[in-house]
């Protein structure tokens, strides 16, 4: 799992410029949470971009958590990217008046949604590219809310698990407070990934790392020490989020379909 | 005789914006008074083409870039890569060798990788051959890829007293480690040291750079001398234009150093393998 952070630097510094490059963009822009993902994310788009091409959104919830706040405040001026802070409460509060609930994934799901809303209104008015800042990890266990934080236009940090982007992070000199700080996909104050997965990232890691980089089977996996119950609910997160990794299926009645036999290269016309 | 690497990251589907990248390529290797220079596979086209393959199909016997093309190769040779429509509805992934005017030899594809993130067997036809042609420097085959980790493959030209090896490739880079370069690098040249040792040959390999649908192709294109050592070794997934002399009497020098072509029995391998392909159960 130990990485060689400066080659990955490259290589993933590469993607941006090259990806947004071929679609007419020189400039990125992200949601930035005081988080270790969107951290590294903008301090990669600031080395491939130039800082003055980055823009970092600041999307808080009223005052929730503040030291977030600040921690992705002072990041932006480490990096010396552009920054806008917009609050969302003023979008979400009328509509869960109307449809309250107090049902802490709704509002967080919903909430996230609303982020992704502001920042693809915010990327066409800057003419910026969305740069996701979803892990390996959390892809696969399925763990971040479909058309919300999942939603971008590239993302390079996709084939990095959570502990290699922690390896990126140390190499990017991204400040220890949001190195340190307990991950959370921030649905509500106080949420920390590893409580809720139940289980810490090293080993959610090496289990993932086992099944799917070295296709190892099931019983090797739990052979080689871990555990089966936390090994099973790993599977079942895996195969319970498909969903949020694939486009929805079309209903095929035609000769020639999209996503079937209509197959093009993304980077088509680029 | 000088090579030329031209490790290059053509656009997607755009063959004149890559036709024209050719000709840049082509014009410093001259300026280099280089005798040679290698495109990677499917340098005019673009790689991860899907259903757009058939749109860039060209025939190189009345294609205007191919006329064109041979015109430049009347001073220096050309190795690039190219979808071929060579009869109607059939498409193949291709490699021409240019030189004096004239094409060479069109290699089609005859491993087509289909498996995991691979899937040119949905799009192309497979070729059927491999062979080597007599150029201005000697016996040369070409390869494709994949092709190049067929020991097989790699067998067929050395029956053929291969002395230059011309692979052209669009490899990713895949896996990583605490390694400067990805995992997936070290397979080529692990081929590449065997076979240019076991056959006394040369072996040129130009892989592309640039990234397609997310793709990072890994670059890092050699030249391995008949002694099976590197001479040289392009960056890992970047663009890079690669200048090396080799020296074609090294040929004679390691075959008789070590007389592997000399001491091959290509009829026994024929006719010991026929036995052994009639005696697989279905």
């Amino acid at each position: 799992m130990k990485i060689n952070c400066e080659f990955v630097e490259r290589i993933l510094c590469g993607f941006i410029r090259e990806e947004l490059g071929k679609s007419g963009f020189g400039r990125g822009i992200l949601g930035l949470s005081g988080g270790l993902d969107s951290s590294v994310c903008a301090a990669l788009a600031a080395r491939a971009l130039g800082p003055e091409n980055v823009l970092g959104l600041i999307l808080p919830y009223k005052d929730y958590v503040p030291q977030d706040i600040a921690d992705a405040e002072d990041l932006t001026r480490r990096l010396g990217i552009r920054v806008r802070t917009i609050n969302i409460a003023p979008m979400v509060d009328p509509y869960f008046a109307a449809e309250p609930t107090s049902d802490r994934k709704l509002l967080g799901n919903k909430m996230a949604r609303e982020r992704m809303s502001i920042l693809y209104d915010q990327s066409a008015r800057d003419k910026s590219l969305i740069l996701g800042t979803s892990n390996k990890t959390e892809l696969l266990v399925g763990y971040g809310t479909i058309h919300g934080d999942l939603a971008c236009a590239v993302n390079p940090l996709g084939d990095l698990y959570k502990t290699q982007v922690r390896q990126m992070a140390v190499h990017l000199d991204i400040p220890a407070a949001i190195r340190s700080k307990a991950p959370t996909a921030g649905l509500w104050p106080g949420q920390t990934d590893e409580e809720e997965i139940g289980i810490t990232y090293e080993e959610l890691d090496a289990i993932l790392f086992e099944l799917v980089d070295r296709r190892r089977r099931v019983e090797e996996t739990i052979g080689s020490g871990h555990d089966r119950e936390k090994v099973e609910r790993i599977l079942r997160l895996i195969r319970g989020s498909e969903f949020k990794r694939r486009m929805p299926p079309i209903a095929k009645v035609s000769g020639r379909t999209i996503g079937q036999d209509f197959l093009y290269p993304y980077d088509w016309d680029k | 005789m000088r090579i030329v690497l031209a490790q290059i990251a053509p656009s997607l589907g755009n063959i004149r914006a890559n036709f024209d990248l050719h000709l840049q390529e082509i014009d410093r290797a001259r300026q280099e008074k280089a005798d040679l220079v290698l495109f990677p596979e499917l340098s005019l086209t673009g790689y991860l083409l899907k259903d757009l393959a058939e749109g860039v199909a060209l025939r190189p016997d009345t294609d205007r870039y191919f006329q064109e093309l041979k015109t430049l190769s009347r001073d220096i040779g050309l190795v690039l890569g190219f979808v071929e429509e060579k009869e109607r509805g059939l498409i193949y992934n291709s490699a021409a060798l240019l030189a004096g005017g004239e094409i060479l030899d069109v290699h089609r594809k005859v491993f087509l990788p289909t498996y995991g993130m691979f899937e040119e067997g949905k799009f192309f036809a497979p070729g059927r051959n491999f062979r080597v042609v007599p150029t201005p420097w000697g016996k040369a085959g070409l390869m494709i890829c994949r092709e190049f980790l067929s020991h097989g493959a790699h067998y067929l030209l050395l029956a053929q007293g291969v002395e230059l090896t011309l692979a052209v490739s669009a490899a990713p880079g895949r896996g990583l480690s605490e390694a400067e370069d990805f995992a997936s690098a070290r397979m080529w040249e692990v081929m590449a040291e065997a076979m240019s040792y076991f056959s006394g040959s040369f072996i040129a390999y130009c892989n592309r750079a640039g990234y397609e649908d997310g793709i990072a192709f890994g670059g890092g294109s050699f030249i391995f001398d008949p002694f099976g050592r590197r001479l040289v070794k392009g960056r890992p997934a970047e663009r890079e234009r690669i200048v090396q002399d080799i020296d074609l009497e090294d040929i004679r020098r390691a075959r008789t150093v070590m007389p592997f072509l000399r001491d091959d029995r290509p009829e026994i391998i024929l006719n010991a393998l026929r036995r052994v392909v009639h005696s697989y159960e279905d």
